[in-house]
Formats: C-alpha cells, structure tokens, sequence
C-alpha cells in the first residue's frame, strides 16, 4: 500500500496552487511529520524522494523505534534527512512542517477528536494533513477481523478494535466543524481515494470503496 | 609513549598501562574508508547494460542516481570503432521495431551510423527439404503497419551509438578494462549496516558497493553466480557460423525492398540478412564439424557453399561437407543439374570479406529467477536463445526497458531500489514471455531437424497454411516485432 500513499499525496500537492509549480518552489524542500510511524515503512520512503527536505518519525513505542532505525541504517542515503522521535503527539515540540501524516494510526486510538487537534498544530498554512483509515462497515469487519484475523491469522488477533474504525464522513465533518468554530475556512475540502486490497494483485484505487473499506483522506489547511 | 604513561601514571596496573596505549593507537590510525557507494553498479558493457544505464541517465525520474559502469573490454576501441563503407562487422543482430522505438527514446538511435543500418521489408523463409515456404512483409499482412520488419545493424555500431548516448549525457562511473575479482558483502559500522550489499571488488583495489547491482555480464555470468542463481538448459551441439559477404546486386527488391533468407536444413537454418549496398550478413547454424570445416575453407570454396546451402538439395549440401576442399567445382557442376527459381533465393554470393568467418556455440539457458536480494539480471545473463528467431539481443534490451521502468516506479515513490519488493514487477513482467520465446525457438529448431519422415510434411502443411492465413501471419509477425498483444 505505501506506494499509493505517495501517488495519493502527490495528488493531492498538484490539487492545489499553493502546493503545486511555480508558486510552491518546484516543491523540492517539503517537510515531513510521520505521526505513529511504526517501523519506519512510510518515513523511509518519503526521505528518500528528492523532493524531501526532513522527515519527523514519532511513535510512542521505543521498541520499535530501535527497530525503525536499525532498518533506517542500511540505506546511506537517509542519513541527515530522517529522524525518530519517541514521542506521542501531546507532547511533541516541533516546527510545523509541509505534509503531516497519520497511517492507519486514528483507528487505534482512544479519542481521535482529541488526537486530531494535537495531530493539525503541525501542519503548515498551505500544507497537508494526509491519512489513511479504514470505514466500519460489515465488509471491513469481514475483511479486517474474520478473515485477516481470525480465518488467515495474517494479523495478530486483537489488533483492529472495529469499534474504532471511522467513517470519511466523520473525518470530514471534524474539519468542518473546526471551520465553524473558527469562523473562517481554516481546511479546504477534503480529497478522499478508496484502495481495496486484491489477493494476488495487491492493493488498487478504486473510486467509491472508501464506502466501505481502506481509503485515503487529505485535507489542506488554508490559512 | 609507554614512558609516558608510566610517568603519569605510576599506581596503574600493567594490563590498564596496555589498554590504554592500544586506545591512543586507535586515535591516531585512520577509520577505515567510508565505501564508495552506487546506486546502480552495473557489470557488463554490452547492449543490454549500455541500452539499461543510458536508460537510467536519460530519464529525469532516474538520472539522480549514482551509477557505474564495470566492463572487462576497452571501451575506447568501442568508442573510436569506424569501418568503411565496404566493410561490415560480422556480428550484425535484426532490431525490432519495438527496439529501436526504445532506442529512440532514450536518444541512442540518433547517435548510431545510420548509413550502416538496414531496414528490411520482406522475409522469405522455406523448408530446405520440402521447400515449402513462407513469404512476410507487411504490405501483404497488415497494410498499415509501416512496411519495415526490422533493422539489420552491427552490434558494434549499437554500442558505440549507446557510448555516444552516454557521453552526452554524462554523469557515469565507468571502470573499463577492469576485470571483477570478487563479489563479496559489505560490513556493519556504527553508523551503516551495509551486510545486505553486494561489494564488486576490481582488479586494481577498487571496491564498488551496490545499493543495485545488475548482471548484464553474458551467458556465463558471474553476477548470477554470486547471487546463487541457476541457469538451466541444453546445448544444442551446433555452431553459428557467420560473415559478412558480397552480393552481385542489392538484392532482388532493390535498394529500397530488401529481402531476408532463411533456408531451414536438417543440420541447422542458414539465414542471409541484407546489409547497406549489396552486402550481407551470413548466419548459418550447423554442426560443430560442419562449422569447423567451412572455416577452414578457401574464400572459393566457401562462397560456394555458402551459395550451395540456399539452392542445392540436402542430400548434396551433405557430400559437399565432407569435401575438404574443391566445392567451388562440386557447386558449378551440381548447379547444372538443380533448377533452381532465381528470385527466390538470395543473389549468388561473389566473395567473402576477409577475417569475417567466425563461429559460436548455440545453446539454451533461462536463469531459474532474475533477480535476487540487490541483484537483478539482464540479457544473455538471463536468458540464451537459439537466433533461428533474431530475438536474442531483442529480449535484452525488452528486459532493460522493463527494468528501467521498474527502477524509475520504485524511485518516484520512495522505495529502495535493491530491495526484493521493488525488483518483484521487473520478474512477472519478463520472465514468461521470455520463457515462451525460448520454448518456441527451441522447438522450431527440433522441428526442422528433420530430414525425413512424418513431421517434414506436417510441418510444411501448416508453414503453408500459416502462410495463407492473412490474420495469423501479422499475428506472427507482430509477435516478432514486439509489437504485439502481450500474450504472457
């Protein structure tokens, strides 16, 4: 799936001009903040891309952190721009950067409200906030804990509480909620992008399965 | 220094006094050489690693990558190769147009002697023993294909045109005329664990690590040996004999028809491709001792036999093998008493141009998988073909468009080159339509072996039935030209 992420925030950076050439200085010194990065899957692959400035990898797990940066020293070419951080998101000092992302972390959280406010204090005016999650749906439940978990055991049981799956609406009625308070259009509109996973030929963008299953949510904050 | 650490430190024990020196001692020496480090280290300076690193350096997605080039040859006698007009290298390879389309776009094709290549419009392919035959070109087949079946081009003018290409573009590490020691594995330090690294250690001491590291080193590959990959086949116990000729004309379309001949004789096809002017090139599949005697041969002895092989009958062509001179004669003589249709086969051969008869062994071979962790196979190091077909050097430059594409995915999102993951879409894309073109070749040239008995005149059936079948033949031939539906 991590290739789609990209193909995904490339999308959404040429959606808007702030973001796209020539205003956006041909977009060759972006910040990252990868918010629970996990082993470093996303955080690797976005320092490698020319077009990377820094990425920020922060996960409250040190284990898997040493984990993450033992992985991050066999590749010479990260050196400088990658750096972990064990921290959770409260209680994180950083500068705000160009795109912060959030992959398939939200669905393992408490209160994703809360942990939505702490996630947009990093984001930039004129940068992103990229995620993906999954909706809750009887399909997902399906595909995520019967067959995943329970039937295959490709997953370790537990792992998706499908109680905390959330739907792209409610994600989006978040950002326009914190608009309203505002007073003024602080997020854009939102792009979303469904990807369903095809057993022997991986994971495919398919248009209306954010409905139902995994999908991307990116949000721009104007102001 | 020991008295200085006696001095200073008079209460400290023996064993601590030791410690301590060998620690100054690690101060002063020099940390070991941080390792050269490339993206891309590619083994082998022929078509295929020349077309995948001009590849690589031309697309801006790519052209960031830090790239070498290792060749055991001298590349500048590759560079500074000229021949005159009269004369044409004998090794000479057909280019489909799916080639030179990629070719084209990576901007080598306007770097090659094009007064050197020859287009060809129509082939003409029969059975040496029944003489059933097949006629392709593409007026007949396709009408609005364009009418060119394929380039004949020297390999040379292929590699100094990629050489050209690349020294225009710059931007490559290139260690010729250094031979690979070693393949070993890097190390892990504090701050890089390189252990997964395939280290190409040169003659001379220079140590190349690979982030990727390509085997585009040939049929015996020692890339492919490092990486424990096998490379299964056979043999064919026949020799491809080739040289460049003279034909009395330009061939009989003229200047601007030129035909290929292909002759399919029990001991092997010999086929006679059309160079610029009214030379060609001779490919003539047969048996080592046939092989070995025709290189033996006076130049009148064996334009003979080379004229022998596209006319006479196989029973004839059989005893003027085992002449050891004097075919000249025996060709003149039998020639009287063989009616032979002019137009149908090449014009008479007049002479052979001289240090240009050479052979090669033919064999069979696919590598069990092409790539392994950090190391990916292109070409002949991947795969060897029978060259009835002219696809050999076709497939290697289809596996380096392939692999080129796949590097440029991996990097445009952030994946590591190297990694087994990014390589997996380079195999599903090559590996099976390789694997049929290896299968069909191999089993056309077992088909034709015959010189007798049921399968001459099954196999002449349906030569003449896919001859007469419009549909089926552009299929074929649009199957040859790379052009065509991707069936695997």
């Amino acid at each position: 799936m991590n290739p789609h992420r990209h193909d995904f925030i490339r999308s959404c950076l040429s959606s808007s001009p702030l973001t796209s050439p020539p205003h956006n200085n041909n977009n060759n010194n972006l910040s990252y903040l990868d918010v629970g990065c996990g082993g470093g899957i996303f955080a690797e692959s976005a320092a490698r891309l020319p077009t990377t400035l820094s990425v920020t990898g922060i996960d409250a797990s040190p284990v898997i952190l040493t984990v993450a940066r033992q992985h991050a020293k066999r590749d010479p070419s990260l050196g400088q721009k990658l750096t972990y951080v064990n921290s959770p998101i409260e209680s994180l000092t950083l500068a705000p950067v160009d795109i912060v992302t959030c992959f398939e972390v939200i669905e393992h959280v408490d209160y994703p409200s809360r942990f939505l406010g702490e996630l947009v204090k990093f984001v930039k005016p004129g940068g992103w906030v990229v995620m993906s999650t999954i909706a809750r749906t009887w399909t997902s439940w399906v595909t995520t804990n019967l067959v995943a978990e329970d039937i295959l055991g490709v997953v370790p049981k537990g792992t998706h509480d499908w109680y905390k799956y959330l739907h792209e609406y409610e994600l989006r009625e978040w950002f326009g909620k914190e608009n309203q308070r505002e007073g003024r259009k602080i997020w854009g509109e939102a792009r979303v992008m469904g990807v369903v996973f095809v057993p022997g030929c991986g994971w495919r963008e398919v248009r209306g399965s954010e409905k139902v299953g995994n999908y991307f949510f990116g949000v721009q904050r104007l102001v | 220094m020991e008295a200085l650490i006696r001095r200073r430190a008079a209460y400290v024990c023996q064993s601590c006094v030791r410690g301590a020196r060998q620690q100054l001692w690690r101060n002063y020496s020099s940390a070991p050489p941080r390792p050269d480090i490339y993206d891309v280290v590619c083994v082998g300076g022929g078509p295929a690693g020349l077309s995948l690193l001009t590849a690589l350096r031309a697309n801006p997605n790519t052209s960031h990558l830090r790239v070498a080039l290792v060749e055991a040859q001298d590349l500048s006698k590759i560079r500074s190769w000229s021949l005159p007009p009269t004369k044409f290298s004998n090794r000479c390879s057909s280019l489909t147009p799916s080639s030179v389309k990629f070719l084209e776009q990576i901007g080598a094709w306007e770097h090659m002697a094009r007064d050197r290549v020859q287009p060809y419009q129509e082939m003409q392919v029969w059975d040496g023993v029944s003489g059933a035959r097949i006629e392709f070109d593409w007026a007949g087949a396709a009408p609005n294909t364009g009418t060119t079946i394929a380039y004949m081009t020297e390999n040379l003018n292929l590699t100094s045109g990629l050489l050209k290409r690349l020294e225009e573009l710059g931007g490559v590490s290139t260690f010729d005329n250094a031979r690979v020691e070693n393949i070993t594995y890097g190390e892990e330090t504090e701050e890089l664990d390189l252990r997964e690294w395939p280290v190409v250690q040169l003659s001379g001491g220079k140590q190349l690590s690979a982030r990727l590291l390509v085997g585009a080193d040939g049929a015996n590959s020692p890339v492919r040996s490092f990486a424990n990959i096998e490379a299964k086949g056979w043999d064919y116990n026949r020799h491809g004999v080739v040289a460049t000729v003279e034909l009395e004309g330009e061939g009989w379309g003229g200047e601007f028809t030129k035909i290929a001949y292909q002759r399919f004789l029990p001991t092997g096809p010999v086929a006679m491709l059309p160079m610029p002017g009214n030379y060609s090139t001779l490919v003539w599949s047969t048996t080592p001792s046939n092989a070995a005697l025709l290189k033996s041969l006076s130049p009148k002895d064996f334009t003979a036999m080379v004229n022998a092989a596209f006319r006479l009958s196989t029973v004839d062509l059989e005893y003027m093998h085992t002449q050891k001179s004097g075919q000249e004669e025996e060709y003149s003589w039998r020639m009287e008493h063989t009616p032979v249709d002019q137009r149908a086969v090449p014009q008479v051969v007049t002479s052979v141009q001289e240090g240009t008869v050479a052979s090669f062994p033919l064999k069979l071979r696919h590598a069990d998988t092409y790539v392994a962790e950090r190391v990916a196979l292109v070409g002949d190091a991947a795969h060897t073909i029978h060259p009835l077909a002219g696809q050999g050097l076709n497939q290697g430059q289809g596996d380096v468009q392939s692999l080129a594409k796949t590097i440029e995915y991996a990097v445009t999102h952030g994946q590591d080159i190297g990694v087994g993951m990014s390589l997996e879409s380079y195999v599903s894309e090559r590996y099976a339509a390789n694997h049929v073109l290896l299968g069909v070749c191999d089993k056309l040239h077992k088909l034709y072996s015959f010189g007798s008995g049921p399968l001459v005149p099954l196999r002449s059936l349906g030569l003449s039935a896919v001859n007469a079948l419009g549909p089926l033949k552009a299929f074929v031939m649009n199957q040859a030209a790379g052009n065509g539906i991707k069936v695997f």
